[in-house]
């Protein structure tokens, strides 16, 4: 028995069924593995696994940015809606290799670049709490899936905190693991050295197996590498001293009283925790957008119309061809940051801007290891507000830029990340993040376990239960 | 009155396996869109990986250079778009290419001449656009080969001093093994810059040459340019900075860009490729591996063996021909004797069948063999000719075929006497000729006796006994 079945359902079918009528709400998946692809990937894994495997026949979804062989990869564009891919991602692969089937391709903004979900222009995924309200994003698809009991885990990609915002939204765990601690040899490129592969699940030990599966330096991505925790491994058994950012404007009050409730308890169970101070986070977000923009203008220069993706009707010569196909194929805000990118790398201005970003990027990441000379974790809220209303009724796009502040940290200083449920404020889901030192991703999990059981978050209305 | 300055920017195809960031095939003329992968189409998602080959020939040639070399192999995004490049930005290298400050001294009219080398970097290719009625179609199989770009200070100065240094360039990387280093082949590629100015002021304005694909191109293109540049300042104006394409139809050049269309590459560091760092021992490899340049063999096979400069260039031209030629020698050879036969009858035979001297079945430890048989009388020349030519081709032993095809030299006057006698008592109009002092009919003689003993008789004495024979002082 090792099917779907092992998992809480009867058969394939029914499970195929549940998850039809649950998207119908939640809107989480742009592609689904057909029915008997699926069974036949699961007689596969049965057959090919490891039985001591604890992913053999487990469903996955993977958010479509992700390269899996023979699936859609469209990104939320137009410009890569026809196009499948010829080549899994080696995260992906190496799931499979455990026996995890995926299930299905989960929304995301256009190229991940949104905090909502509503930035994707093949679909609209509400948050299984509310279904008026977004989802968060880039991640949403996947943080909604997995919040909405779909599938036991999914995975995402952070490049400034697109699966920490989403699984905070859904009331999940979300990690971004350490730069190049996953490969990145199939996620389609945004920001490629700030983002990571990442997961969201319910289950933070399974959290802990997917990731170390995941993990490891790959021979197709060049900027992997070994994961190496003896580096953080020598408090082991004491309980980790926090540290919290005194710093904290900005956060709806709801959100603000429940952050400081969560201290008092985890002061309460005997967590020593300390103050820091971390000035550089002021210019975060400035220097995120900025290389994350120039990055950008690289990266997606390759959608031309020429080898793959939307082609306009007709075009006399090749400038033409790019510029229409380009216009018809890409939304505004990939427009805005590959504007933005250009901009920034000009000559005249590269000093200014992405050199400039650049510097305050070691700066912070020095400053960020400094602290952790003084504490082993650094906790802090996801994001300043709950999930908002669709239509940015909460918070403008600028705003919401803003808002990235605690998140985007963790990518420019290369360092893990987790965000963790943290109750309910308001009948929505809250979050919390911890922050480590490179490859602490275990003692995050532990910690993050340990917060959670001391007020035992609830799940989304109409979830089922996994195992 | 004017100074003539001329830098190169030259690219160079790498004889890699695989191309430069991927595995897929490097190898040139096979089926369009064959040797493609994910990987170098671009596709979304994929990442790439240094081909550790291309950097370690991308090293010898800064070691060749003279240049210091780069300790990490560091590389940036050029972006400019082309329909030909998939990703629309050129993973090269900018701020800290793998060699910088560098030199070649090379041979022209005689002399040593210097050119330095600003920097050598490695990149890789672009695709191939086929432009076929109103459509254009694209050959990927190029797309992220290596290449390797080598940029000179402008110090030539002038198109026959290019075309020499390129040749010169040529045998070069050649000589270390690096590239075919063909410009009609289009494997060695270059863009020239030229300025003027009157005589001690100093760098002119500078016109970018693009498209001259072979060497004679370089040469006409220069030379033209400099007398349009030329033409443009005795008449009181002033050369526009431009980029300019050689019309090899018309025999000018026509202007491709004007500076303010020039571009921004809006570099950046390859955030996909952290810095490569070859270490200690990869360095120690590429050392060992470079051969002795050119020109420096050229000046000791000089002196060594007693060559002139024509005969010694003509020899280190190829590696592969000094190596043949040095290892005929040592297996006892005279040098200028080899030297001649080299030059011509093996040359013509490389020549007529497109086998290269050293993929022949002649060693050189043969021909040093033949040579010392015709040397001691045992052959004489025309079966010398005859058995190098079957050597070249087939498998034999040089000794063992004098006694299988009995080419063994004839000089026994009593046996060459009567083939004489006969070929002269058949001509006597010819006969009273020679006797007339018409010598040209000696060679005729000659023929006929040659071709009586397959050319084994001793020329020397057959050429005695004709004379004498004619003359009737042998009877
Ligand atoms: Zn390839």
């Amino acid at each position: 028995m090792s099917d779907a079945a092992l998992f809480g359902w009867s058969s394939t079918a029914e499970y195929c069924t549940y998850l039809d009528e649950n998207d119908k709400k939640v809107g989480a998946f742009l592609s689904r593995t057909g029915a008997d692809e699926f069974q036949s990937a699961l007689e596969r894994s049965r057959s090919e696994a490891s039985d001591r495997s604890p992913l053999r026949g487990m469903p996955f979804a993977v958010k479509d940015n992700i390269a899996v062989k023979g699936l859609p990869l469209s990104c939320g564009s137009k410009m890569l809606e026809t196009l499948s891919s010829p080549y899994s991602a080696t995260a992906v692969e190496k799931l499979q290799q455990a026996g995890a089937v995926v299930v299905g391709k989960t929304n995301l903004d256009e190229f991940g670049m949104g905090s909502s979900c509503d930035n994707s222009a093949l679909g609209t995924t509400h948050n299984p709490w509310d279904v008026a309200r977004v989802a968060g994003g880039s991640s949403g698809g996947s943080a909604a899936a997995v919040a909405a009991g779909m599938v036991p885990f999914a995975l995402g990609s952070d490049t400034g905190g697109s699966i920490r915002q989403p699984a905070a939204f859904c009331g999940t765990y979300g990690l971004k693991p350490s730069y190049g601690v996953v490969s990145r040899f199939g996620l389609v490129a945004y920001a490629s050295s700030l983002e990571t592969i990442g997961i969201i699940s319910l289950d933070a030990q399974l959290l802990r197996t997917v990731f170390d599966i995941m993990r490891g330096q790959d021979p197709k991505d060049q900027s992997s590498r070994p994961f190496s925790p003896q580096a953080s491994e020598k408090r082991q058994g004491e309980k980790p001293r926090i540290g919290v950012i005194t710093d904290i404007e900005g956060l709806a009050p709801a959100m603000e009283s429940a952050y400081r409730e969560r201290l008092d308890l985890i002061r309460k169970k005997g967590y020593e925790i300390v103050e820091i101070e971390l000035p550089m986070l002021e210019y975060v977000v400035p220097a995120y957008y900025t290389i994350a923009s120039a990055e950008a203008s690289a990266n997606l220069a390759r959608y031309a119309g020429i080898r793959y993706g939307h082609r306009t009707d007709w075009a006399d010569e090749h400038s033409e061809l790019t510029e229409k196909s380009r216009d018809e194929g890409f939304g505004d805000e990939v427009k805005l940051r590959i504007l933005l990118g250009t901009y920034v790398l000009r000559s005249g201005f590269k000093d200014q801007y992405y050199l400039r970003a650049q510097k305050i990027r070691t700066l912070l990441r020095n400053e960020i290891l400094s602290a952790f000379q003084k504490v082993d974790q650094i906790l802090s809220p996801v994001f300043p507000t709950a999930a908002f209303p669709h239509g940015d009724a909460g918070l403008d796009q600028f705003q919401q830029k803003l808002a990235d502040k605690f998140t985007a940290t963790a990518n420019l200083a290369a360092i893990p990340a987790l965000a963790f449920p943290a109750g309910q404020s308001e009948g929505l889901p809250f979050g919390l993040q911890l922050l480590g030192p490179e490859f602490s991703e275990h003692k995050l999990i532990d910690t993050a376990s340990e917060f959670t059981e001391l007020w035992e978050p609830k799940t989304a209305p109409g979830f089922r239960e996994w195992r | 009155m004017y100074d003539t300055f001329i830098g190169l920017e030259i690219h160079i195809q790498l004889l890699t396996k695989t191309k430069v960031f991927c595995g897929c095939s490097n190898n040139y003329g096979d089926e369009p869109n064959t040797n493609v992968c994910p990987v170098c189409l671009g596709y979304p998602g994929t990442l790439p990986v240094l081909n550790t080959d291309a950097l370690f020939m991308a090293y010898q040639v800064v070691g060749a250079l003279k240049c210091k070399r780069a300790e990490a192999a560091i590389f940036e995004r050029k972006n400019y778009f082309y329909p030909d490049m998939p990703k629309n930005y050129q993973i090269s290298q900018f701020a800290d290419p793998v060699g910088i400050n560098g030199e070649v001294i090379f041979p022209f009219q005689g002399e040593e001449h210097r050119v330095r080398i600003h920097d050598v970097h490695l990149e890789e290719d672009a695709g191939k656009m086929i432009h076929a009625g109103d459509m254009s179609l694209l050959d990927y199989n190029r797309a992220g080969t290596p290449l390797l770009e080598i940029v000179t200070e402008p110090d030539l100065r002038s198109g026959e001093e290019t075309e020499a240094f390129l040749r010169y360039f040529r045998t070069l990387v050649r000589t270390i093994g690096v590239s075919r280093g063909n410009m009609e082949e289009g494997n060695l590629r270059c863009d020239a810059n030229i300025s003027i100015n009157t005589h001690g002021a100093g760098l002119g304005t500078k016109v970018e040459l693009k498209n001259i694909n072979s060497s004679r191109f370089v040469r006409l293109a220069l030379e033209y340019e400099k007398e349009r540049q030329i033409g443009i300042v005795e008449a009181g104006g002033s050369v526009d900075q431009e980029t300019r394409l050689w019309n090899e139809n018309k025999d000018i050049t026509v202007v491709m860009r004007r500076k303010e269309e020039s571009k921004d590459y809006r570099y950046f560091p390859e955030p996909d490729l952290p810095p490569y760092r070859p270490g200690e021992d990869f360095f120690r490899r590429v050392e060992e591996s470079l051969p002795e340049l050119p020109l420096d063999r050229q000046k000791r096979m000089e002196a060594a063996f007693s060559l002139t400069d024509e005969q010694a260039s003509y020899l280190c031209e190829e590696k592969a021909r000094a190596d043949y030629f040095e290892a005929a020698v040592a297996a006892g050879s005279e040098a200028q004797h080899l030297y001649f036969w080299m030059s011509g009858d093996l040359a013509a035979l490389v020549n007529k069948s497109g086998t290269p001297l050293e993929e022949s079945r002649l060693s050189p430890e043969k021909l040093a063999t033949v040579l010392r048989l015709l040397d001691n009388g045992a052959i004489h020349g025309p079966i010398a000719k005859k058995m190098v030519a079957l050597l070249f081709e087939e498998e034999h032993d040089p000794e063992g075929l004098i006694a299988e095809r009995g080419w063994k030299a004839l000089d026994d006057t009593s046996k060459i006497l009567p083939i004489v006698k006969k070929a002269v008592d058949a001509n006597p109009s010819a006969a009273e000729q020679l006797k007339q002092g018409e010598t040209k009919v000696l060679g005729f003689f000659m023929g006929q006796v040659m071709k009586e003993t397959g050319g084994r008789a001793d020329p020397e004495t057959a050429k005695a006994l004709i004379t004498s024979y004619v003359k009737g002082e042998i009877v």
